[in-house]
């Protein structure tokens, strides 16, 4: 899709860092990757289906076969 | 696609290692129960709430006896929450027909194989793009880009462009093993 390509390094970047398990801790509430706001739809569509392809890469290196989303989501409740 | 429910009955005592492999195998298909509402919200944080709700309320969920049950209701706790989150923010309505496809939305688990050339290629890596992506899997989400920048004596925007490279590279790589890896 050609309007879901980057338009210059700085959205690269952006993308790349909201499609990280990385979100701020808060109780309560949804709490968005800071980056996520500076990123148009396109870009956020795109970040989302980076993360996807992330996600399996992460889980294939993990000796017990979890990503960065679900380790993040672990060490929330335990 | 195996029926994790097996594992409800640990997960519902509260053993977080069989919540862990239950995450292992489900993930996926309630990341991509949301692919509509990622050019409305930010899916990572909404499902990484969603799952974690879903542990809260696993002792008082009553399976229905059919295939997937547990996370037949991770996606419609993800939905629900989605749903709410576009309405506080004012945001576009997704339509009710949507809601139901996405149940249906189907994931296969990585096979071994997939596993074993996903380790080779990251092996292969050069040293900066491979010390970046480590750091991120080692982080597993608990720290920001800065810090882990920080971390690995990088400035953030030559770590993020190691981090692109890297995952450019396995990709490339399993492109060379006639293994397609969508890279957007």
């Amino acid at each position: 899709m050609s309007d879901t390509e980057p338009t210059d390094e700085g959205n690269d970047e952006l993308i790349e860092q909201v499609a990280g398990a990385y979100r701020p801790r808060a109780r309560d509430e949804l709490r968005y990757h800071p980056a996520w706001h500076d990123l148009d739809e396109a870009g956020r569509e795109r970040a989302y289906e980076l993360a996807r392809s992330l996600r399996t890469l992460e889980a294939a290196l993990d000796p017990d076969g979890l990503s960065t989303t679900a380790h993040a989501v672990l060490a929330r409740i335990r | 696609m195996s029926d994790l429910d097996f594992l409800h009955a640990r997960i519902a005592a509260g053993d977080a290692d069989a919540f862990g492999q239950w995450l292992a195998g489900a993930e996926p298909r309630v990341r991509g129960s949301l692919a509509s509402f990622a050019r409305a919200l930010d899916v990572e944080a909404v499902l990484q709430e969603a799952l974690v709700r879903l542990w809260q309320v696993a002792p008082r969920f009553v399976p229905d006896g059919k295939p997937d049950a547990l996370i037949r209701f991770a996606i419609r706790i993800a939905r629900n929450l989605a749903v709410s989150e576009l309405r506080r923010t004012r945001s576009r309505p997704v339509e009710p027909a949507d809601l139901e496809a996405d149940l249906a939305v189907d994931v296969p688990a990585p096979d071994p194989l997939l596993r074993q050339a996903i380790v080779d290629c990251r092996d292969k890596l050069p040293p900066k793009p491979r010390q970046a992506l480590d750091a991120r899997l080692a982080a597993a989400g608990s720290r920001d880009d800065d810090e882990l920048a920080a971390s690995v004596n990088m400035k953030l925007n030559t770590f993020l462009q190691n981090f692109t490279r890297a995952r450019q590279l396995l990709a490339a790589c399993l492109g060379k093993r006639g293994i397609v890896v969508e890279m957007p």
